[in-house]
Order: C-alpha cells, then sequence, then structure tokens
C-alpha cells in the first residue's frame, strides 16, 4: 500500500472523511483511484459518497470500468445522473461501451427517469440490490498464503524443461472467498496444489503466516471434482479418515464426523456406501470429510463440474450459507473453476489465469452483497469482464512481472475444437445478427467456458470470426462458410486452414517435400515435444488430423501411424507448380 | 461387519423354527468347526512333517486314507499361497514405489513368468532333500518351494498394476489429511489391489494344484520323493491298475476342487464386490449363502470388536505420532548407502552365481548339445502342434457354445471344473489307456499335453463368444452376413484376444507338462521321446547336471522368446485392433 492509501486508510477508520476527502481532492485522479481502491469496499462507498461532484466525475475513468459501476450505483440516482454528465465526453463513451448491454440498457433507462422526474428524491432502483450492507470496516488482516514468484516446471525425458507455471505472485487472505479461473490446461489446478503444500515449486517460495512451510503441514482440505471417496468406506470411515490419520480418540473421532455430517445434511447416511448416494451427496461427503478437520484455508477443486446443474445449484446455495452463517471454522475458502457465473456468484475475489505457461491476467475483488442475482446488472458486468479477459491474450490487466518470460519464438497453439462446432458457431450468430455477446453465447448453448472458448479461438484464428471486448461477430468470410453446402464448405475451410493455421501449413509442406508424401506422425509429435507438454502435442497433433482430414489435406493411417497428403493434392503436386 | 444395525437375511424356513438364541448359535456352530478343523490340520501336518525320511514312501491304496491325503495336499498348497501372497505384496509395493527398483524388478518378473516351474522340480528336490536329510520336511519345503514359485509371479505383477493405476486423487487425499503408511496400505493400497488380488489367486492355485501334483508323483530313478498326497494315490493307483482306488481318488480331487470353489473363492469373490472401483451399483453380483452365512453370525463381529478393533486404534495412534512430513531431499544418507551396499551384495552375489553356472554349463559335451537342440526343437513343434489341434476344435466348440445362452449356462460350468483338475492328476491314467491301446510316446505325449491344456482354450473362447456384442450380430442379421462372412468379419476378430490369452496360458502348460509327458516310468519300463522334457528328467535321473543345466536354459530361452516375439505381438493387436470397444 503506498503511503496516501495508509493515510487514506487511517482517516477513514477514524472517521475524518472530510480530512479524507481534501486528501483525495489534493492528489492526481490517477494516485488518488490507486490509494482509494486499496481500501476496503465499504470505506470506499462511504468516501465516495462524501465527494463532490466534479471530483467524482474525475475519478471514475480512473477506476477499472466495472469497479467504476458498483461505486456509481452507491450513489443515490440524482448524484449518479450529475456525476455522469460532468465526465469527459470522450471517457463517458469508453465507459458506457465497456458495459454489457443488459447493463447499459439498466443504466440509461436509470438516468432517462432522472431525467424525466427532474429533482425528485431517490428512487428506488434495481441498483439498491446491489448495494453492499453498511458493516463494520474490516481491517486488513495479513494473508494466510503467500506465493512468492512461484514457478512450475516439469522435465522432460530429453532433458528439456516445460513451464508450466511462469512466476507468479498470490495470496490467500481470512475471510474471503477467492475464486481462480482459467481456461482448462492453464495450470490452476497445479497451482492450487501448490498452494495447498502437495506439490513443491521449482522455483520460488510458499509461506503461511509469513513463515515458510519447514517440514510442517498447513492445515488446509481439499476436496475434488471426481469426489476422491473411498467405495470400500462407508460414508462415516470416509469422513473419519482424516482424523484417524491424525491420531484423533475413537469416541471424539465419532463425534466430530457426525457433525461434520450434519452439516451438510447427510445425517442417517453414515453407515451407506458411497455407490448408493447420488453425485450430490458424494460431494457432500467430500465437504464433509474436508470440514471434520476444520481446515484453515478450504482448496476446492472444481467441486462442482461433475454435478449437474440443479444439484450444483443447490450445493453452491449451501455451501454460502454455512460461510456467511459462520457454521464452518474455514477462514478462507479457495475455489478453482471454469465456470465464469459460478465465481462471480460465489467469490469476494477473482483472479485470472492465462495459460501455457499460467500467470495472472487479472486480479480484482467483486464487493456485491450475498445472494447475488444473476440476472442484475452489475452482475453481468463481471460476467462481461471475465469474458473479456480471457478471450484477449494480449490484454495485460496486471503489470507484467519483472522475470521476462523464456524469450523462445512463441508456437501458435491450435484450439481443440471441431469444424462442425465452429460452423455451428456461426451459424447461431448469424441469427442473431451477426454479433453477439459472449456470455448470450454461453447462456443460450449452456457451454461452459472450458467448451465455449475454444470454438471462439477456432473462429478467430480461421478468420471467420472476431472477438473484441467481450463480443462475438462474424466476418464475412464466415459468413460464407456457414452459409456453405457441404461441399463448398470443404474448401473454404481448406483455404482458410492452410492460410491461418501454421502447424497444418508445415505439415502439409513438410509432406510436399517428401516424394512418397508420406511421413510418420512420430515426427510431427518430436517437433512439438519441445514446446508443449506431453498431454498438450497428443491434443494438438489430434485437432491437427481432425481439420486436415476434413479439409482433405491428410489421410492417417493409424495401423502404420503414417500421415500422407491427400490423393487430389498429390496429384496436383505432381503435374502443376507447387503451390505456396 | 462393521457395528452398523446389521440387516437379519431371510433364512429359509428351516432356521425359524428354533428359538432364536438356539439359531444364531446354529449359525456360529459351522465357523467354530471350521476354525476347529484349520487348527486340527495344523496339528496333523507338523505331526507328520517331524516323522523320519523315509527312503520309499508308503502309498496306501485304501479309500479311507483320501480325506487324509486330501488334507495333506491342500495344507501344502495352503501354506505355500499365503507364502506367495506375502511375498508378491512385499514384491509389488517395492517395484510400485521406487522408480529404480522398478526397472529391474518388472522384467525380472516377466522372465520369471515365462520359465516352465517343473523344469527345475529335480533340482530343488535333491537341494532340498541334501538340507534336511533326516526328517520328511525336505521334501515338503521342496514342493512348497517349488509350488510358490508358480504362483507368486502373476499375484505380484497383478498388485504392482493394481497400485499403479489408483486414481491420482486418491492419493492425493492421502497426502492432504496426512496419512501414515500403515493406514495408506489398508485404506487404500490393499482395498484397490483386492479384486486382481483374488482374481489372480485363484489362477494361482490351480497352477499350484498342476504343480503339486507332479511333485507329490516325483521320483528319481532309484530315489522316491513321493508325498502323501492326491497325486501319489492317483499314481499308485494307476500303476497298480486299480480301476476302484482310481475313480475314488479322481471323485475325491474334483470334490475338493469343487468344495474349495464354494466354500472358499465364491465368499471371497462376493466379498471382493465391494472393492469394485465402480461408482453405481451394477447389475450382476456374485452372491454366495456362505458370505451370508458368515457375515450373519455372531462370533465374528464379537471378535473383531474385543481384539480386532482396539489393535487398529493402537496402530493408528502410533502411526499418527510417528508420521514424518515428507522429505523434501529424499533419503537421508545413511538410508541411501544402505540401498547402496545391499545392491552391491546382490550383484555380486548374482556374479558369482552366472560364473558357477557358466562352468557347469560349458561342462557339456559335443554331441549331447546337439541332442539338446535337437530335442529343444522336437519340443516346440510338439508343442504348437498341440496348440493348433486344440484351436481346430475349441474355437468351433467354444462359439457354438457360447453364442447359445442356454447351451452356455450348462455347459460353462462344467468346463470350468474340468479345466481346473490339474492335468497332473490326470497322467498317470491316461498313461495307463495309452498303454494299453498301444502307439508310440511320440504322439502319446501330444494327446497328454492336449488333455491338459486344451481346456483353457475352450473356456477362454466361450467367454469370447458370450461377449459379442449383441448390437453387432444383429447388424450382420439385418445385412444378410453369410457364415464365412459372419465369421470373417465379426466372429474371429471378436474372439480373438480371448483365443490369446487361452492359447498362452495353453501353451506355458505344454511346455511345463511335456516335462512329464515326454519321460516317465510306469511298472518298471521306462518310456520317452526326443524331446527336451525327455532330457531334462533324463539328466536329472542320471544326476548329468550340465546337461539338466543347460537344457532347462534353453527350454526357459525358447519360451522367452517365443513370448516377446509372438505372443506379445498378438497382444498388442488384439488390444488396439481388435478390441470391442462399448
Amino acid at each position: 500500500m503506498n503511503e496516501y492509501a495508509s493515510q487514506l486508510q487511517e482517516l477513514a477508520a477514524q472517521g475524518r472523511l472530510d480530512a479524507a476527502v481534501g486528501l483525495v481532492e489534493r492528489l492526481s485522479p490517477t494516485e488518488a483511484a490507486t490509494a482509494i481502491l486499496a481500501l476496503p469496499f465499504e470505506q470506499q462507498r462511504l468516501l465516495f459518497l462524501q465527494l463532490p461532484t466534479n471530483v467524482s466525475a474525475a475519478l471514475i475513468p480512473c477506476f477499472p470500468y466495472f469497479h467504476a459501476y458498483v461505486l456509481l450505483q452507491a450513489l443515490k440516482v440524482p448524484e449518479m445522473a450529475a456525476t455522469m454528465e460532468c465526465i469527459h465526453p470522450a471517457d463517458r463513451d469508453l465507459f458506457l461501451d465497456a458495459l454489457p448491454e443488459e447493463t447499459w440498457q439498466n443504466l440509461m433507462d436509470t438516468l432517462e427517469r432522472a431525467r424525466l422526474q427532474g429533482a425528485l428524491p431517490e428512487t428506488a432502483t434495481e441498483a439498491a440490490a446491489d448495494q453492499v450492507p453498511p458493516s463494520a470496516p474490516s481491517a486488513v488482516a495479513q494473508p494466510i498464503i503467500t506465493a512468492c514468484q512461484i514457478e512450475k516446471s516439469y522435465q522432460q525425458p530429453e532433458g528439456r524443461e516445460i513451464q508450466v507455471v511462469a512466476p507468479l505472485d498470490l495470496s490467500v487472505e481470512p475471510n474471503t472467498i477467492m475464486a481462480v479461473l482459467g481456461p482448462s490446461g492453464s495450470g490452476k489446478s497445479t497451482v492450487l496444489r501448490m498452494l495447498a503444500g502437495l506439490l513443491p515449486p521449482t522455483k520460488g517460495e510458499i509461506l503461511w503466516h509469513g513463515e515458510p512451510l519447514r517440514g510442517s503441514h498447513p492445515n488446509v482440505a481439499i476436496v475434488f471434482q471426481s469426489f476422491a471417496l473411498f467405495p470400500w468406506l462407508t460414508v462415516l470411515d470416509n469422513v473419519e479418515a482424516p482424523l484417524l490419520a491424525r491420531g484423533v480418540a475413537r469416541k471424539e473421532r465419532y463425534r466430530k464426523a457426525l457433525k461434520a455430517l450434519a452439516t451438510v445434511g447427510l445425517k442417517g447416511f453414515e453407515s451407506a456406501y458411497p455407490k448408493e448416494l447420488s453425485g450430490g451427496m458424494k460431494q457432500r461427503v467430500g465437504f464433509a470429510r474436508a470440514l471434520a478437520v476444520e481446515p484453515e484455508v478450504l482448496f476446492m477443486d472444481e467441486p462442482f463440474s461433475a454435478l449437474d446443474v440443479l444439484t450444483a445449484e443447490n450445493l453452491r446455495r449451501d455451501l454460502l450459507d454455512l460461510w456467511s452463517e459462520k457454521k464452518i471454522s474455514t477462514r478462507s475458502i479457495f475455489l478453482v473453476t471454469h465456470n465464469i457465473e459460478e465465481a462471480v456468484l460465489l467469490a469476494d475475489r477473482v483472479v485470472v489465469l492465462g495459460s501455457n505457461p499460467a500467470k495472472v491476467r487479472a486480479d480484482f475483488r467483486i464487493p456485491l452483497a450475498q445472494p447475488r442475482d444473476r440476472k442484475s446488472a452489475a452482475f453481468l458486468v463481471y460476467v462481461d469482464y471475465i469474458y473479456k479477459v480471457m478471450t484477449q491474450p494480449s490484454l495485460e490487466l496486471v503489470p507484467p512481472c519483472p522475470t521476462p518470460a523464456e524469450s523462445k519464438p512463441k508456437w501458435q497453439r491450435l484450439p481443440h475444437t471441431r469444424p462442425g462446432s465452429i460452423a455451428g458457431l456461426l451459424e447461431l450468430l448469424i441469427d442473431h445478427g451477426g454479433e453477439e455477446d459472449m456470455y448470450h453465447v454461453a447462456e443460450q448453448l449452456l457451454l461452459e467456458t472450458d467448451d465455449l472458448l475454444p470454438i471462439i479461438e477456432g473462429g478467430v484464428l480461421l478468420d471467420f470470426a472476431t472477438a473484441h471486448e467481450g463480443d462475438v461477430k462474424v466476418t464475412p468470410d464466415g459468413r460464407n462458410f456457414a452459409e456453405a453446402d457441404i461441399v463448398t464448405r470443404k474448401t473454404l475451410f481448406r483455404d482458410a486452414v492452410l492460410g491461418h493455421a501454421e502447424l497444418i501449413r508445415k505439415m502439409k509442406s513438410a509432406l510436399e517435400s517428401k516424394s512418397d508424401h508420406m511421413m510418420p506422425l512420430e515426427l510431427f509429435h518430436d517437433v512439438l515435444d519441445e514446446h508443449f507438454t506431453e498431454d498438450e502435442v497428443l491434443k494438438q497433433l489430434d485437432t491437427a488430423l481432425n481439420w486436415g482430414r476434413y479439409a482433405e489435406i491428410f489421410n492417417y493411417d493409424p495401423e502404420t501411424d503414417n500421415v500422407s497428403l491427400h490423393k487430389t493434392d498429390h496429384l496436383e503436386t505432381q503435374d502443376a507448380a507447387p503451390r505456396e | 461387519m462393521k457395528s452398523a444395525p446389521r440387516q437379519h437375511s431371510l433364512k429359509p424356513l428351516a432356521w425359524g423354527i428354533f428359538p432364536s438364541a438356539v439359531s444364531s448359535a446354529l449359525k456360529d456352530l459351522p465357523v467354530f468347526l471350521a476354525a476347529f478343523s484349520v487348527f486340527y490340520a495344523f496339528i496333523a501336518v507338523a505331526r507328520y512333517w517331524s516323522t523320519p525320511f523315509t527312503a520309499e514312501a508308503q502309498i496306501s491304496l485304501r479309500p479311507s486314507v483320501l480325506p487324509m491325503y486330501a488334507m495333506f495336499s491342500v495344507m501344502r498348497i495352503a501354506i505355500s499361497y499365503v507364502i506367495a501372497l506375502l511375498f508378491s505384496i512385499a514384491y509389488g509395493y517395492v517395484a510400485a514405489y521406487n522408480r529404480r527398483a522398478e526397472k529391474l524388478m518388472i522384467p525380472l518378473l516377466d522372465t520369471l513368468q515365462s520359465i516352465p516351474v517343473l523344469s527345475f522340480l529335480p533340482g530343488v528336490m535333491l537341494a532340498m532333500v541334501a538340507l534336511f536329510p533326516k526328517h520328511q520336511l525336505g521334501i515338503e519345503l521342496g514342493s512348497i518351494l517349488l509350488i510358490f514359485s508358480g504362483q507368486a509371479w502373476n499375484i505380484a505383477f497383478s498388485f504392482y498394476s493394481s497400485l499403479k493405476s489408483i486414481p491420482k486423487e486418491m492419493h492425493e487425499v492421502a497426502e492432504v489429511y496426512r496419512w501414515n503408511r500403515w493406514q495408506k496400505l489398508m485404506q487404500i493400497e490393499l482395498p484397490s489391489a483386492a479384486i486382481g488380488l483374488v482374481w489372480n489367486s485363484m489362477i494361482s492355485v490351480a497352477a499350484a494344484w498342476f504343480y503339486l501334483i507332479a511333485c507329490e508323483m516325483f521320483t528319481l530313478g532309484k530315489q522316491d520323493f513321493r508325498l502323501p498326497g492326491l497325486g501319489s494315490y492317483l499314481q499308485t493307483a494307476a500303476n497298480a491298475a486299480d480301476t476302484r482306488a482310481i475313480i475314488w481318488g479322481l471323485a475325491v480331487m474334483i470334490g475338493v476342487i469343487v468344495v474349495m470353489d464354494q466354500l472358499i473363492w465364491r465368499p471371497v469373490i462376493a466379498w471382493a464386490e465391494k472393492f469394485k472401483l465402480e461408482q453405481t451399483e451394477s447389475s450382476q453380483v456374485v452372491r454366495s449363502p456362505i458370505l451370508e452365512l458368515l457375515k450373519s453370525s455372531r462370533i465374528l463381529p464379537y471378535i473383531e470388536r474385543r481384539f480386532i478393533d482396539p489393535a487398529k486404534e493402537r496402530l493408528a495412534a502410533h502411526g499418527a505420532t510417528t508420521a514424518r512430513p515428507p522429505e523434501a531431499n529424499g533419503q537421508r544418507p545413511i538410508a541411501r548407502a544402505i540401498n547402496y551396499l545391499l545392491a552391491a551384495a546382490t550383484l555380486a552375489a548374482l556374479a558369482w552365481g552366472v560364473v558357477k553356472m557358466g562352468g557347469l554349463a560349458l561342462a557339456v559335451h559335443g554331441s549331447d548339445l546337439r541332442a539338446i537342440f535337437v530335442g529343444g526343437g522336437a519340443t516346440f513343434l510338439r508343442v504348437e502342434v498341440t496348440l493348433l489341434i486344440a484351436t481346430v476344435w475349441t474355437v468351433p466348440a467354444g462359439v457354438l457354445i457360447g453364442m447359445n445362452a442356454r447351451l452356455a449356462a450348462v455347459v460353462q460350468p462344467i468346463v470350468q471344473v474340468v479345466a481346473s483338475v490339474p492335468a497332473t492328476a490326470l497322467f498317470p491314467i491316461i498313461i495307463l489307456l495309452l498303454t494299453r491301446v498301444g502307439g508310440g510316446l511320440a504322439v502319446g505325449s501330444i494327446v497328454l499335453m492336449l488333455l491338459g491344456t486344451q481346456w483353457y482354450i475352450l473356456f477362454n473362447v466361450i467367454a469370447g463368444a458370450m461377449a459379442l456384442p449383441t448390437d453387432l450380430r444383429e447388424a450382420c442379421d439385418v445385412f444378410r452376413f453369410g457364415r464365412w462372412e459372419r465369421w470373417r468379419e465379426l466372429i474371429l476378430p471378436g474372439i480373438f484376444p480371448y483365443l490369446i490369452t487361452g492359447c498362452v496360458t495353453a501353451s506355458g502348460g505344454a511346455w511345463n507338462a511335456s516335462i512329464l509327458a515326454e519321460y516317465f516310468h510306469l511298472n518298471g519300463q521306462t518310456f520317452s521321446t526326443t524331446g527336451l522334457g525327455a532330457l531334462i528328467s533324463e539328466a536329472a535321473e542320471r544326476g548329468n547336471y550340465s546337461v539338466l543345466l543347460v537344457s532347462t536354459m534353453l527350454m526357459a530361452i525358447i519360451v522367452l522368446t517365443v513370448n516377446r516375439l509372438l505372443w506379445r505381438r498378438l497382444y498388442g493387436v488384439a488390444s488396439t485392433r481388435f478390441k470391442l470397444e462399448t
């Protein structure tokens, strides 16, 4: 925290808001914004309410737009309208453009009503529901876990190192539900395991309450995506197992386990075997097992992904109830998920990771009150923002880390999707007039980020669509592709692939250079090995073959493991001059 | 069998007649009897083993000694099985968790599995008797050692692969919640290996019978290494051409195997259902009335509560206090030094052994060497011919049976029983028949090997035919496949993996059988034919140790080579191209 922030914090804590306002006025807008962001949200809100209109109008453009939106909602409607008027037109346009459609509409409606009703006192707006309930300002506590420049690399058998997690800093604070989002394969599970003490980082250090872990076990628990229950133990045995490991006596163990089971609502199922339970109940057992040891930090690795939508919803609500009513002694929750809505629904703080290697792309707080309404304007702002972050790899929203990343030339990564899915997405977009918000698409197709983003990336790579600021838009090429018949589609796809997909282009030219136009897949495997982990290499090759076969560029014979040029190509290269 | 509220199963009306106290006592009665009989068996065997060594074993032919002989045979199998189990768990554990050891131990396992056990029979027996010249114990230990080496390898491999396929998350649970070694073993490792261990144990025990019978019948020229047991009974009966005794012997043999299956294997399989790594109840569950009986007895839970639970608690508490956090830097220097010393010592011992063996092997004469190679070729041909003949008739028969559900339900249990009767038990009888019929041993040995091993192939082909998916069969019907097409496109590829499994087992059995089938004595006459098995038996009898060594080595090499070059390739093809994915 810089000195201004600490000064502001002191003043606000002492209730000397006038002095705080004075300090803010003296600072430049950017400095003031940074200082205010470091405060707990409640204090920010109080301070913001006190600021004169021209000062707040100057500050708004300096906040991240989603944060600015929530702060604006803290004001009464006439003041909000006045502030909006005062903001510099260019900044105001930027701000409004950034908002997702529903939110923007909502804001416009509110301002319209304010204009019509003139100087009438405050009208209840939808925004009132998003107000943070006044509570005692909380002192900023020391983080429980601090990760300093942790890094994870894996040794390949040939001695090369693949970096899975680039040096990153992360901290887990008390009284926070923290969600970590990222595309699949981005290393978020690896980060979770490093913080939980399961995996040692290759470099960097992890501190518990400021002290390094020297041979002691931190008191943590993990809830797994696949429940990780032991099928040969009863529910009670499963929950008691960690207590048994700690040498807790029989009666005490039994008592604690029963208490944990009652907390999650599974009383009466002690002697059941996991086979007899539904998915939701099994995950409840997983929770009970985690809670029975009364962990300081509760780690969750995509805990609701394996459940159906309704059960997941149910469990989330129960978890929030336990957390907010302080029925569990856990001080902090660390949740890894690929479901954006889930993160915004549950978390106080969200970290978005980028992949290959993993690094922090965004780290922000969500100050909205619980229970959060999925349809509310402020909720949508955050969901939209996260989509933006995840689909714009070039957008660095956190200052780049001091140690430079590996200076290897970046190898283009094929998104793992099928031509059919890309075609389906384009057709959907055309139905909606050629353009749509990403979270709308996700909603309509009931797809999660893991499934949707690769399709969008595929479309963007092949120049069939563009992704900008959380919106997907069809390009003319994409329109042609989607509206063509089966045969023409293949030709269009082939042209696009050869024009944009590096890997396939390289494979084709390698095959052309051989006289029999045939090569074992292994060779390409070895080339890719230098840039990706084994799993990723296999997926890349799988996608490349899939696209290549659809576009009638390659043939692949699984028996001999050989890739060969498609016959027509073969014949053409024989009699025609080689194409570029 | 935890202390949760127990279900009282619906037992047939017979139990309901008695008052409840009496009926629950009656349910405990079988448990008592079982425990008592096991105890008696131990005492009887111990008493027998300490009797002085007799140069010529007295095998009685009276049917009344059969129960005792049966008990002796069963005890030998039981003891060697327990040793094999403990050894395999230790071996598999080390191989699974120690990277460096794994690289050596698994190929070694592979090799050991392929070596025909019976080729070592003469050597081991001679050695053991030399160690314990005074008591029966020597021969008994020899047979137990031999049977052990026939059982341990596949159980070890099963345990090892179960350990390697434990889901990563279970390891992570153990790591996060700080389980100690003992808890991990009892709650993760053994349970996840349970099903594999059970099935492999069944296979091992079946193999053990095969070897045991051979051991019990074993004579070496003038020296009589026979042991009182079912095998020697059958051999003596055949020698004396006593038909009645033969029938009694066979009946008891089959009876013992069936009883063991019902009383031991079925309950164990039913109990092991709870270790299935599946997340939902499967519709086909094995049930066993014996298991139900055990579950409803009161004695066992009582023993568990009074004695086993407190012991478990104390172990857990001890484990918790002595648990050390994971060492980041690997082993401490002392442990590492000890490891190196052990490795060096083992290598030195191996080197010395190899040098000694080399010396012995080089003492072979040129002419003998030629005979050995010729014999190797002959036996190889014999084994392959056996496999061919077996395949030719078992594939059509097996497919016919397997694809007809009703027929399969009747025939399969019968074949199972026939397959589990050890071929070596039938040898003396078949030899007797062959001598009556006439014909040289060249053909007779093939008959012997056939009759011992074709059941494995039949059994597997039936299973393969039963596993052909209905929808593929319906597709054949809809597209009007002719008989030839049906066989070529569906049936043969579909049963291919099972056929290979059957052939590999049959091949191993045939090689083992060749040692007995190519050279034996009957009523003072010696029958033999050209072959490696004959050479081994003959060399052992004459005390020509260098020939014995080289022949055994050659047999091992041939089996290994065929394994690598042929069976492994076929397995690979079976698991990629011919795998029926649902």
